[in-house]
């Protein structure tokens, strides 16, 4: 299964959702791999705690690959090769964790070749032999990256594929992520040019709110009471926006709480930042994991 | 002066095993040549043979630059209806002109790099196989790797599979080196999915060596496939039924398919038998095989005797 990471606004947390989206399904007896397509800024080492590619490798990074400039690209194993050591050591039961860096300073793809289309089908073809879950974080908004990646579907009709697009619980990110997907020159229409059947494009796309403030979460205990009901009103407001603009419960597939801890550094959750130390949310976690279930549980993938 | 080959192993990317009529259907690259089919013991079917043009550097232990003119041999194989393979060698000669000489000498000679300038055999061999140059050869060097690659591509692709196989496994990489001498075989397990292999035949190369190598390369995969598909089985740290069916797409798709040394020509049977003593493929495989049927029997006793107890309860 390959799972195409999108949001439409830098910032979302589309890589610390993501990568902990892996993290959770490796933890769960996979074998998965993130792939750090964000050629403009590659920081998915930095989260998996990885110092040595923390902004990207200089030698085989997927941008040298798709440029041809090696023949693959280079890997990294996060439970050999992270610095945490609450990361170093395979769990019991858990499956391989790769990291497939990108770039240190690569820059954006300038243009989409035939050539990079094939290397890009030959890469996720060969990964999805060996891996249950591909994650590719394909950066924010319309790009050559997106493009390229709803080339490269096209061309592997019998690998399966699925689309998360992340945004934030805000006006502006509701309506934004909705144009991402139906706008002009938005998923939908790319990838119809491309060839793909519109509505088995849609059925493949699912929608992640990040960061969530809750109206009853616990960290609005303190608030007034004029505080609560406007919050209150607020979320149904963008409820109601966001059922509207195809992006409400239907096409939902999770939403991750506000967490302290990501709101100060991007990292991964583990068990231990909420058994042990505390610093982290049971809740957060349980978004995380449950997500991990949810993007390989065709239930929750029906047509909408 | 040497051969050198590279096979790339494989699950075939299908839900099932397929069947001998679709293996000439997926390996018939080539439109007009026949796909090699034998059934005895086990059905293997090899493609065609292709040749890609090399112009290029060849990978030396002492790093000097050796330049390498001609082609390379391909082709691709199914055994079992299950393991996909992508196989490339090439024989390295010194060359008799001291310059690159028109394409149409290299095509005449298929399967021929020749080697302008000085170089030692040894030296060669060391680089492709040896333990002083790590990883991949970079990309201005001979890489029978990224041929062999997208040979394993061009059959994992075809659409006549489904890619819907049983589990997800990793390729692995076997490099080889084949010199004429005192026989003698070295096998070599490198980091993850590298390996290498060092023969030395008596008499002149043939095209056997590279049946050996390949077959060699099948049952490696099988032995690494299989252990990882025990020890993600959690044999004994997880309820008995969960493991056994965990177990099960081993069972139903790779035990049978063991068959070391079938396609190998009798004379070269000794070097399969050298391998077997050590470091003891078989030995290894009979033992997994073994430990996968005893938590089979052992789950099917403890259901037999469930099913039994509860009967007695509920008359
Ligand atoms: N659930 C959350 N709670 C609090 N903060 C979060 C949460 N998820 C992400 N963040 C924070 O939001 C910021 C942006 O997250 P992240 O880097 O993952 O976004 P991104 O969409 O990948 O950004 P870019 O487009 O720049 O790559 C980070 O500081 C991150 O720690
Ligand atoms: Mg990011």
């Amino acid at each position: 299964m390959l799972v195409f990471a999108i949001s439409d606004k830098g910032g979302t947390g589309r890589s610390v959702t993501g990568t902990n989206i892996v993290y959770r399904h490796a933890l769960q007896g996979n074998d998965v791999c993130y792939l750090d397509f964000d050629f403009g800024s590659p920081t998915a080492g930095a989260i998996f705690s990885v110092s040595s590619v923390a902004r990207g490798t200089r030698e085989n990074g997927l941008h040298h690959y798709l440029r041809g400039e090696c023949p693959q690209p280079r890997r990294v194993d996060v439970w050999a090769e992270s610095d945490r050591e609450g990361l170093r050591a395979r769990p019991p039961g858990a499956g391989r964790l790769v990291l497939l860096p990108g770039s240190e300073g690569g820059g954006e793809l300038s243009a989409l070749t035939d050539e990079v289309v094939g290397r890009c089908v030959q890469l996720l073809g060969r990964l999805d032999e060996e891996f249950d879950l591909c994650m590719i974080d394909v950066s924010a908004g319309r790009s050559f990256t997106a493009e390229l990646v709803l080339a490269a579907t096209v061309r592997m009709p019998a690998i399966p594929f699925r689309w998360l697009v992340f945004h934030r619980w805000t006006r502006q990110h509701i309506i934004a992520a909705d144009g991402l997907v139906t706008g002009a020159d938005g998923l939908l229409d790319v990838g119809i040019r491309f060839g793909h059947d519109a509505e088995d494009l849609r059925d493949r796309i699912r929608f992640v709110r990040t960061a969530v403030l809750e109206p009853d979460a616990a960290e609005l205990v303190g608030l007034r009471d004029e505080q609560r009901a406007w919050l209150s009103a607020c979320d149904s407001e963008l409820r109601e926006l966001a059922g509207r603009h195809g992006v409400g419960r239907t096409a939902m597939l999770g939403k991750i709480p506000l967490d302290p801890v990501l709101q100060w550094r991007e990292q991964l959750i583990t068990d231990e930042d909420v058994l042990a130390s505390k610093i982290a949310n049971a809740e957060t976690a349980a978004a995380f994991e449950e997500l991990a279930k949810k993007i390989v549980d065709d239930s929750a993938w029906e047509g909408l | 002066m040497l051969v050198m080959g590279e096979v790339h192993t494989g699950l075939l990317q299908n839900s099932g095993e397929i069947s001998e009529s679709t293996c000439r259907q997926v390996l018939g690259l080539m439109a007009g040549e026949t796909v090699r089919v034998s059934r005895r013991p086990i059905v293997h079917a090899l493609s065609p043979e292709r040749l890609t043009g090399v112009d290029c550097a060849l990978p030396t232990a002492s790093r000097s630059r050796v330049r390498g003119v001609g082609t390379v041999v391909s082709r691709c194989a199914v055994t079992g209806g299950r393991v996909a393979q992508g196989s490339s060698y090439a024989r390295v000669v010194r060359s008799e002109a001291d310059r690159r000489l028109p394409w149409s000498h290299y095509l005449a000679r298929p399967g021929v790099v020749e080697v302008l300038g000085k170089v030692k055999a040894a030296d060669l061999a060391e680089g492709f196989t040896g333990d002083t140059v790590p990883g991949r050869p970079d990309g201005a060097c001979l890489d029978l790797g990224a041929v062999s690659g997208r040979f394993l591509d061009l059959v994992q692709q075809s659409p006549l599979l489904d890619r819907r196989a049983p589990f997800k496994i990793p390729r692995t990489n076997l490099r080889w080196v084949a010199e004429t001498g005192e026989p003698s075989i070295r096998f070599t397990l490198h980091a993850e999915q590298e390996r290498t292999l060092r023969l030395t035949h008596p008499g002149p190369f043939t095209p056997a060596v590279v049946d050996l190598c390949e077959d060699l390369a099948t049952h490696d995969w099988l032995l690494t496939s299989l252990l990882v598909i025990v020890e993600r089985a959690r044999i004994g740290g997880t309820p008995g039924a969960q493991a056994v069916a965990r177990l099960a797409p081993a069972i139903d798709h790779l035990m049978h398919l063991w068959m070391p040394a079938a396609r190998v020509e009798e004379w070269m049977t000794p070097f399969w038998e050298s391998l077997e003593r050590r470091p003891g493929f078989t030995r290894q495989w009979r033992s997994l095989v073994d430990r996968v049927r005893d938590q089979v029997a052992m789950n099917t006793l403890a259901l037999l005797s469930a099913t039994a107890e509860a009967g007695r309860r509920s008359p």
